[in-house]
């Protein structure tokens, strides 16, 4: 049973097509980037998972559960960070967390919670604290540490670094791999593509509301084309240096050269940027 | 059912000092209107208000001015005084509108990821609008009594339980009616300064409404559009019995305002 199932989703507002016939599977254990530009679709899409918004046409599938029918069941099992933590700030830290633990039904897990804390330096004393003196990181902080307390089957994860410091980021890529290891799911929208390229084992990529990319990371590399430096002893070739785009396998390049007075060669790594921003623009057509 | 009141209990936390304070205020103001009718009452004043009165003016205003040119016209008067009237309907208003700043502040995000059935949001502001209500009343009820207790002249007669217990019925009612309005049109909303400003703004134009028609003729044939047509604290006053059929229109309103709720809610999009 996947985590999230999303099949032809289709959400309109008026003329303005949000998201339009979307569909992917995110698989059990993955980490699932959910990559787009500014009104892509991507928090759409998330609040349609969540039931806070009501598709147009299509289906959204959590664990099995239909996401709009079984909005009670798909939701029972997932912890959600909102892009924005809107929250009354006259609530101190540790209100947040046991409202939104009670309210998921869960009973709270208090050496969960402590850990959490622990690893995103979030001290008690914090906690103690009212909402409206603390810094954009303490909410983002005290966001994350809400939808891992649970330790839900499935993350969902709106722009999760957003407002970290390195540190911090640093800090919440290694809950990440925990959560992994320990067979959850995380599906996560970024804009930080880093961050995506260092976590994720999969990415999703929409633009103006359409999927236009689902793959995994490796097949991504395969598709960014690697610069090749030649350096040649003599003027035999011109000119002595050459820089190539190789896309798919150096072999017929390796062979072409083999004759020439190769003097040194340098390969490039694919940036994962060139084919990503080439898939913002629309260049993959 | 578990999340559903933890979410009451929480809601019911948030607002717990703005329902003790104006209860609080609600209930002081009785003990004060009835110190001041005491006074007056021992000073002999109501019968020379009364006098001052011409005969033009009291067959104009009816039988009900001179009865509430008296002790227990005073001691009525915390019920339909203008100011109690709109701080229990803002009171309402306040309390239905909830869902509308949940969904305002982002607040409704997190809740609604939860495993909680969106109906418990309206199910829960009902519960607590007409709770709330019912309390307010109670402690101006109270208020009445220990006032009376307290600074009623030896000798005068008390208004009856049953003119107290009418006057406050069809007030609850009258402000319940409000609430469901404002939560109808607050279940819509994405600003609670919307949804509060649209109900206020129909409370104040359908008084108005009311006041006008009592005054001029031509406006007495859409008056009935008006919820403050089914209050009338004079005619309880003059010794008239509550009439059903306005508790039936209030009530009525109220839980037709409830179930728009109900389906607004359920069918919109949550989005800040």
């Amino acid at each position: 049973m996947a985590p999230i199932s999303i099949r032809g989703l289709t959400k309109r507002y008026g003329n303005v097509l949000a998201v339009n016939n979307l569909s992917l599977e995110a698989i059990q254990g993955e980490i699932l980037g959910f990559l787009g530009l500014n009104g892509a679709g991507k928090t759409t899409t998330i609040r349609i998972l969540l039931d806070l918004l009501r598709p147009s046409s299509g289906n959204a599938f959590i664990l099995g559960h239909d996401c709009q029918r079984d909005g009670l069941q798909a939701r029972a099992n997932i912890g959600y960070l909102p892009g924005e933590m809107g929250i009354y700030s006259d609530l101190t830290g540790r209100e947040v967390l046991d409202l939104l633990a009670g309210l998921s039904g869960h009973v709270i897990n208090v050496s969960r919670r402590r850990e959490l804390q622990e690893r995103l330096e979030f001290p008690e004393s914090d906690l103690r604290r009212r909402l409206r003196e603390y810094s954009t990181g303490m909410k983002r902080k005290l966001g994350l540490i809400q939808a891992f307390q649970s330790d839900p089957l499935l993350l969902i994860l709106d722009e999760p670094t957003e407002g970290l410091d390195p540190l911090m980021q640093e800090s919440f890529y290694k809950l990440l791999v925990d959560a992994k290891q320990h067979g959850r799911t995380v599906f996560m929208s970024s804009h930080v593509l880093s961050e995506v390229e260092r976590v994720c084992d999969r990415i999703a990529l929409v633009r103006k509301g359409e999927l236009v990319l689902l793959s995994s990371m490796e097949e991504l590399h395969k598709l960014a084309a690697r610069t090749v430096r030649v350096l040649f002893s003599e003027d035999v070739p011109s000119p002595r240096s050459w820089k190539l785009k190789v896309e798919g396998p150096l072999g017929p390049l390796l062979q072409t050269i083999a004759t020439l007075p190769v003097h040194d060669i340098e390969i490039e790594e694919p940036k994962l940027e060139d084919v990503i921003l080439k898939y913002y623009r629309g260049g993959h057509q | 059912m578990r999340s559903a009141a933890f979410l009451f209990a929480y809601s019911l936390k948030r607002v717990r000092t703005l329902i003790l304070t104006t209860g609080l205020l609600l209930a002081g103001l009785q003990l004060v209107l009835i110190f001041v009718a005491g006074s007056i009452q021992s000073s002999g004043g109501f019968d020379q208000l009364a006098a001052l009165i011409p005969p033009f003016a009291r067959q104009l205003l009816g039988p009900s001015v001179v009865t509430f040119m008296s002790f227990s016209g005073i001691v009525c008067l915390g019920y339909f005084e203008l100011a109690v009237m709109g701080a229990l309907i803002a009171l309402a208003v306040t309390l239905a509108t909830v869902p509308a700043s949940e969904v305002e502040i982002g607040i409704m995000d997190l809740i609604l990821a939860r495993p909680l059935a969106r109906h418990w949001i309206i199910t829960r502001t009902v519960v607590l609008t007409t709770l709330v209500s019912a309390f307010m009343l109670a402690l101006m009820v109270a208020g009445t009594w220990v006032g009376l207790e307290l600074f009623a002249p030896a000798g005068i007669a008390w208004p009856s339980s049953k003119l107290i217990n009418s006057l406050a019925i069809n007030l609850g009612m009258l402000t319940l009616c409000w609430g469901g309005v404002a939560m109808a049109i607050g279940a819509a909303s994405s600003r609670r300064s919307v949804a509060g400003g649209a109900a206020g703004l129909l409370a104040l134009a359908t008084f108005l409404l009311d006041y006008v028609a009592r005054l001029w003729q031509p406006a007495e044939k859409i008056a009935w559009l008006s919820p403050f047509r089914y209050y009338n604290p004079f005619d309880l006053i003059t010794g008239n019995t509550l009439p059903y059929r306005n508790l039936l229109v209030l009530g009525s309103i109220a839980l037709a305002g409830f179930a728009a709720a109900y389906a607004l809610f359920a069918r919109r999009d949550i989005s800040h």
